[in-house]
C-alpha cells in the first residue's frame, strides 16, 4: 500500500523553508538596490557630474556580489516544487506553472540578459543607453517579483481555479483573476518596496561607515541622502501596505489572522486588546502571560469599532461540517475515479466544495484512507482533523510581531536620517552612523520573518483550503531528504561565507581609486575644496 | 483535429525547441566552463575565457529556467514526476548549477590563488556534471523509469536512483550531450579570442566533434535492440490529462524505431545531427568558426530531433506501469491553460531572440587579455 | 520624419492612458506601486541634486 511518511513531509518542508528563505535574504537588496542604482544613474546622466556614475558604478559592483547568489538561489526554487512537491505541482500546476513560466519570459530574462549589459556596456554604449538598461535590470528584478508573488498569493487565496475530477487537479479557468488577485497585489507591493527599505539601509550603512571614517566623504554623504530619501518613503509605503495585507487575511484567510493575534475566543468589539506579549501553545490552546493594548485589536485589522473577528476556538467548531462533508467528497471521487458512474459523479458534485478538508482528514484515518471507514471512525477522524485546521500560533504570533516591531523601528530610523541629512548634520550625530550601520541586517531579517508569517500562517494549506500540505510533499525515503538536506546546508555555508568576504573586502575598500578624481573634479564648482 | 489535440501538438514542438535552446546556449557556456582548466593556462587566459561569455552565461542560464518554467506550466504531470523520480540526479544537477553563477561573480574578485584555483575546479565541475545529466536524463527516458501513480494522481517510485546512473546506454547519452557543448564551447572561444586559446579550443572542438559523432552513432545502435514503448490501442489524442486512464501500452524490442518505419523521411534527423558533427569537425579544421557554430546547432536539432521522433508521443515511459506511461496527450496542461501559455510565449520568445541577439551585437568583436585587466567590472 | 515623431509620441500616450486606466481599474496596487516607484526615484535623485546646491550655496564643509 502507498502510504505517505511524515517524517519527510517535515524533512520537506524544512528543506523548503531553508532554501526560500536563504533565497529571500539576497532577493530584497536586488529588489531595492537595482532601482537606487537607476535613479543614482539618471542624476548622472542629468547632470554630468561623475561623482554619480562613481556611485553608480561602486554600489554596482556590490549590487553584482549579491545579484549572483539571488539568481543561485533562486534556481533552487524553480526545480525544488518538481523535486520535493510532485504531488502539489500535478495538483495545482496548471495554474500555478502559468506565472511561474510567465517570470521566466518576460521578466528573468530581461533582469539576467541586461544586467551583463549593465555591467559590461559602460563603454559600449551611450550614456541614455545605459541608462535605459540600468531601468530594464530594475524593471526586471521586480517584475520576477511580481510574477512569483502572483504564484504565491495564488497559494495563499486561490482565484482562477477550480477542481476538475476528470483530470483530478486544480484547472486553470481565469488568467485575470489570477493576474489581479488583490492579494497578489498588496503583497506586491508590499514585498518589493521592503526590498527599497532593505537596499536604502545598506546603502545607508556602508556609506556610515565610511562616514565615520572620514573615508569618501563627498561619495558617502550624497549615498547616504539618495538611500535616505528612497527609504522614508518606501517604509511608509511598506507600512501602508502590511495594513492592507492584514485586512485581507481577515477576510479571506481567518485562521492566519487569528493566529497572527493569539486569538483564541472570538474578540469582543471594541475592547479587544491587541497583544503585544503572549506565550501561545498550541496543544493547551491558550496564550500565558498575555499583555495587551486595549480597544487597538479591532480597528487595527478591521477599520472599524464594533466588527468581531473570529477566534481560532469558534473557526475549529466551524470547520467540523466542512471536515465531514470533506471525507464524503473524497470517498465519491475515488468511486467515480473506478466506475466513471454518473452518480458518483453527483454524489461528489454536492460536497466538491469541501474536497480540500477531506484531503486533510486523510492524515489521521487508518491506512491514510478516509474513504472506507465506520461512521465510529469518521467522528474519530473528524476530532484529530479538526485542531489541524491551525498553524502553528506561536511561531506565526511572534514572527509578526517581530517583523512589526522592526518596521516601526525603521520608520523612525529613516526618518532621523534623512532629517539629518536634509540639514547636513551628519558628521557632528555620529550615533545615527553608528545605528544605520549596525541595522544593515535587519531589513533583511524584517523580510525573513515576513515570509514566515505570511507561509506558516498559511498552513496546515498548501493550497489554501484546497491541498494540504500533508499530501503535497514527493514520497522520498528519509535517506534522500538526508542527503539533499546536508548537500544544501554545505553547499549554502559556502556561499554565504564567500558573500560575506566579499561583500566586507569590497565595501572595505571602498569606491574606486579614479573615484577620487571624480570628487575632487567636483571641487571646482563649489567653493570649499573636497575634502580629500 | 480538435482543438486540445492541436494545442498539445504544438506545446510538444515548443518544447523540442526549449531543450534545443538551453541545450545550444546554456551547453555553449556549459562547454566553455568544462574546458577552462584545459585550454586556459594561466590566470590571464582563463579570465579572458571567461569574460568571452561573461556578459551573457546570465541570459543565457535563464533558457535552462525556462525550461523548467514551462514544462511545470505546460506539462504539469510530467514537471512533478520527472523531477521527483531522478531525485538525487536532479539535486546534483542543481547543486552544480547554482555553483556556476557564484562561481563567475566571485572567482575574480580576490587575488590569492588558491581562492582562484578552487573557483577553477567549480567551473569544471558545473559545466560537466550539468551537461552529463542532461544528456542522461534522455538515456533514462528512452529507457523507461520505473513509477506508478495511485488513485489521487500521486507518484510512487519504483527503482532507485543509482539504476538511473550505473546503464551503458545512459553513459553513452551523457558523454554524447558533454561532447557536443564542449564542441559550441570550444567555437564560442575561437570566435571571441585570439592565439593561444583559439588554438588550443580548436583542438578540443575538432575532436569533441568526432567524438560526438561516434557517440551519436553508437546511441543509434542501442536504440535498434532495446526495449521500446508503443501504444497497443489508438487513443483519444484530445483526453483529459490523466494519466490514469485511458492508454494501453506495450514494450517490445526495437519499438522506438516504429516512427521511422511509418514515416521514412523522419531519418533526415539522425542523417543531418551526424552530418552536422562531422562538418563542423571539418569547418573548425578549415578555420570557418561562424559557420562552425551554426553547424553545432543544427547537430543539437539532430539529435534532439531525433530522440523526439523516436519518442512521440512518449514523454516518460513508466517501466513498471506502462498504461500509466506519460505521453503527450495525458499530461499536459488544461485547454486554457495551454492557450495562454502560447499567446504569452508567441509575445515574448520573438522578444526575447530579438534582445539577446542585440546584447552579442554590442559586445561583439575579440577580447582581449589587456582590455580585462583595465575593466573593473571584468570577471 | 517630424510627422512620424509625433505619431510616435502620440502613440506612446494612448498606450500610456490605456495602460493606468486598464491598471488602475483592475489592479489599483499595481497602479500605485509604478505612479510610488517613479516618485521615490524623482524625490531621491532630488535629494542628490539639493546636496549639490547646498554645498555650492555654503562654505561649509560639513555633509
Amino acid at each position: 500500500m502507498d502510504m505517505i511518511d511524515p517524517t519527510v513531509v517535515e524533512l520537506s518542508r524544512f528543506q523548503f523553508a531553508l532554501t526560500a528563505l536563504y533565497h529571500f535574504m539576497f532577493v530584497p537588496l536586488t529588489l531595492g538596490l537595482t532601482f537606487m542604482l537607476a535613479a543614482m544613474e539618471t542624476v548622472y546622466v542629468v547632470t554630468g557630474r561623475k561623482i554619480y556614475k562613481d556611485m553608480a558604478m561602486f554600489w554596482g559592483k556590490l549590487f553584482g556580489i549579491n545579484f549572483a547568489l539571488g539568481v543561485a538561489t533562486g534556481i533552487t526554487m524553480e526545480f525544488e516544487f518538481g523535486t520535493n512537491w510532485s504531488m502539489y505541482s500535478r495538483y495545482f500546476g496548471d495554474m500555478f506553472g502559468t506565472p511561474l513560466a510567465i517570470e521566466g519570459l518576460m521578466a528573468f530574462f530581461m533582469e539576467s540578459t541586461f544586467v551583463g549589459m549593465m555591467f559590461f556596456g559602460w563603454d559600449r554604449l551611450s550614456k541614455p543607453a545605459h541608462l535605459a538598461i540600468t531601468y530594464l535590470v530594475a524593471l526586471g528584478s521586480n517584475l520576477s517579483a511580481l510574477w512569483i508573488l502572483i504564484a504565491n498569493a495564488s497559494m495563499n487565496v486561490p482565484e482562477g481555479t477550480h477542481f476538475d475530477p476528470e483530470t483530478m487537479r486544480l484547472q486553470f479557468d481565469s488568467f485575470v483573476k489570477v493576474v489581479f488577485n488583490p492579494d497578489a497585489q498588496a503583497k506586491f507591493v508590499h514585498t518589493s518596496v521592503a526590498g527599497y527599505v532593505c537596499a536604502s539601509l545598506f546603502v545607508m550603512g556602508i556609506s556610515s561607515f565610511y562616514l565615520l571614517r572620514k573615508q569618501h566623504r563627498q561619495f558617502a554623504a550624497r549615498s547616504f541622502r539618495m538611500a535616505a530619501l528612497f527609504g522614508i518613503i518606501s517604509t511608509v509605503a511598506v507600512i501602508t501596505l502590511g495594513d492592507v495585507l492584514g485586512r485581507m487575511d481577515y477576510e479571506k484567510q481567518p485562521t492566519k489572522i487569528a493566529a497572527i493575534e493569539g486569538l483564541w475566543e472570538t474578540s469582543q468589539p471594541p475592547y479587544a486588546p491587541w497583544l503585544l506579549f503572549a506565550l501561545p501553545d498550541n496543544e493547551k490552546q491558550t496564550n500565558y502571560l498575555e499583555i495587551g493594548v486595549p480597544y487597538v485589536l479591532t480597528p487595527l485589522i478591521t477599520h472599524e469599532f464594533d466588527k468581531p473577528i473570529t477566534g481560532m476556538h469558534e473557526l475549529q467548531n466551524e470547520a467540523e461540517p466542512h471536515i465531514r462533508s470533506g471525507i464524503e467528497a473524497l470517498s465519491a471521487l475515488k468511486r467515480y475515479g473506478q466506475t466513471h458512474d454518473q452518480t458518483d459523479l453527483d454524489a461528489f458534485r454536492q460536497h466538491k466544495e469541501d474536497l480540500g478538508f477531506g484531503f486533510l482528514a486523510t492524515q489521521f484515518a487508518p491506512g491514510q484512507d478516509v474513504t472506507n471507514i465506520s461512521p465510529d471512525e469518521v467522528n474519530k477522524v473528524v476530532e484529530a482533523t479538526k485542531p489541524a485546521i491551525l498553524p502553528n500560533v506561536f511561531v506565526v504570533f511572534w514572527s509578526f510581531r517581530l517583523m512589526v516591531f522592526l518596521g516601526l523601528s525603521f520608520f523612525l530610523l529613516f526618518a532621523v536620517s534623512a532629517y539629518l541629512s536634509l540639514k547636513k548634520q551628519l558628521e557632528r550625530n555620529r550615533w545615527i552612523l553608528h545605528l544605520c550601520m549596525w541595522s544593515i541586517p535587519l531589513p533583511v531579517l524584517a523580510t525573513e520573518f515576513g515570509w514566515i508569517t505570511a507561509e506558516a500562517g498559511r498552513q496546515p494549506w498548501t493550497v489554501f483550503n484546497r491541498l494540504p500540505t500533508f499530501l503535497s510533499s514527493s514520497t522520498h525515503s528519509v535517506t534522500y531528504m538526508a542527503i539533499s538536506l546536508a548537500g544544501f546546508a554545505l553547499l549554502y555555508s559556502i556561499f554565504i561565507a564567500a558573500e560575506l568576504y566579499l561583500m566586507f573586502k569590497f565595501a572595505r575598500l571602498g569606491p574606486d581609486e579614479h573615484d577620487t578624481h571624480g570628487t575632487s573634479a567636483l571641487s571646482h564648482n563649489a567653493a570649499a575644496p573636497a575634502a580629500h | 483535429m480538435d482543438i486540445y489535440t492541436i494545442l498539445k501538438l504544438i506545446w510538444g514542438g515548443i518544447l523540442c525547441l526549449l531543450m534545443i535552446g538551453l541545450a545550444l546556449m546554456v551547453g555553449m557556456d556549459m562547454g566553455v566552463g568544462t574546458l577552462l582548466r584545459f585550454v586556459g593556462k594561466d590566470d590571464a587566459e582563463r579570465r579572458t575565457m571567461l569574460n568571452i561569455i561573461g556578459p551573457h552565461w546570465d541570459g543565457n542560464q535563464v533558457w535552462f529556467v525556462l525550461g523548467g518554467g514551462a514544462i511545470f506550466a505546460a506539462f504539469p504531470t510530467l514537471y512533478a514526476t520527472s523531477f521527483s523520480v531522478f531525485y538525487l540526479v536532479m539535486i546534483m544537477l542543481l547543486f552544480s548549477m547554482i555553483l556556476r553563477p557564484v562561481a563567475f561573480e566571485y572567482r575574480s574578485k580576490a587575488d590569492s590563488t588558491r581562492w582562484r584555483a578552487s573557483w577553477d575546479w567549480t567551473f569544471l565541475i558545473s559545466g560537466f556534471l550539468p551537461m552529463f545529466i542532461y544528456g542522461a536524463a534522455f538515456g533514462n527516458i528512452l529507457s523507461g523509469v520505473g513509477y506508478h501513480f495511485s488513485w489521487t494522481g500521486q507518484y510512487y517510485q519504483d527503482s532507485s536512483f543509482i539504476s538511473y546512473l550505473l546503464n551503458p546506454f545512459v553513459i553513452l547519452c551523457g558523454l554524447l550531450s558533454v561532447s557536443l557543448s564542449v564542441y559550441q564551447g570550444g567555437v564560442m572561444l575561437m570566435l571571441r579570442s585570439n592565439d593561444p586559446i583559439y588554438s588550443r579550443a580548436r583542438n578540443f572542438s575538432r575532436i569533441a566533434g568526432v567524438l560526438a559523432a561516434f557517440l551519436f552513432a553508437a546511441g543509434g545502435v542501442f536504440i535498434c535492440f532495446m526495449q521500446g514503448f508503443m501504444l497497443t490501442e489508438p487513443v483519444n489524442t484530445a483526453m483529459p490529462a490523466n494519466p490514469l486512464h485511458g492508454q494501453h501500452v506495450a514494450r517490445a524490442a526495437g519499438a522506438w524505431l516504429l516512427n521511422y518505419s511509418a514515416h521514412p523521411v523522419l531519418w533526415l534527423l539522425p542523417v543531418a545531427g551526424l552530418a552536422s558533427m562531422i562538418c563542423g569537425s571539418a569547418l573548425v579544421t578549415l578555420k570557418k568558426t561562424v559557420l562552425a557554430w551554426w553547424c553545432g546547432m543544427s547537430a543539437w536539432i539532430g539529435v534532439i530531433g531525433t530522440v523526439a521522433a523516436a519518442m512521440f508521443p512518449f514523454l516518460m515511459p513508466s517501466t513498471t506501469k506502462p498504461d500509466q506511461s506519460l505521453t503527450l496527450w495525458n499530461s499536459t496542461g488544461s485547454l486554457y491553460g495551454l492557450t495562454c501559455m502560447l499567446i504569452v510565449s508567441t509575445i515574448f520568445i520573438p522578444l526575447i531572440i530579438t534582445y539577446t541577439s542585440w546584447c552579442y551585437y554590442v559586445m561583439r568583436g575579440k577580447v582581449s587579455t589587456a582590455e580585462i585587466a583595465n575593466d573593473p567590472h571584468s570577471y | 520624419m517630424q510627422f512620424l515623431r509625433l505619431a510616435g509620441l502620440a502613440a506612446v500616450l494612448v498606450v500610456a492612458l490605456l495602460f493606468a486606466v486598464f491598471v488602475g481599474d483592475q489592479g489599483p496596487w499595481y497602479f500605485a506601486w509604478v505612479i510610488g516607484t517613479v516618485m521615490i526615484i524623482l524625490i531621491s535623485g532630488a535629494g542628490a541634486i539639493l546636496f549639490d546646491a547646498q554645498e555650492t550655496a555654503s562654505d561649509d564643509q560639513e555633509v
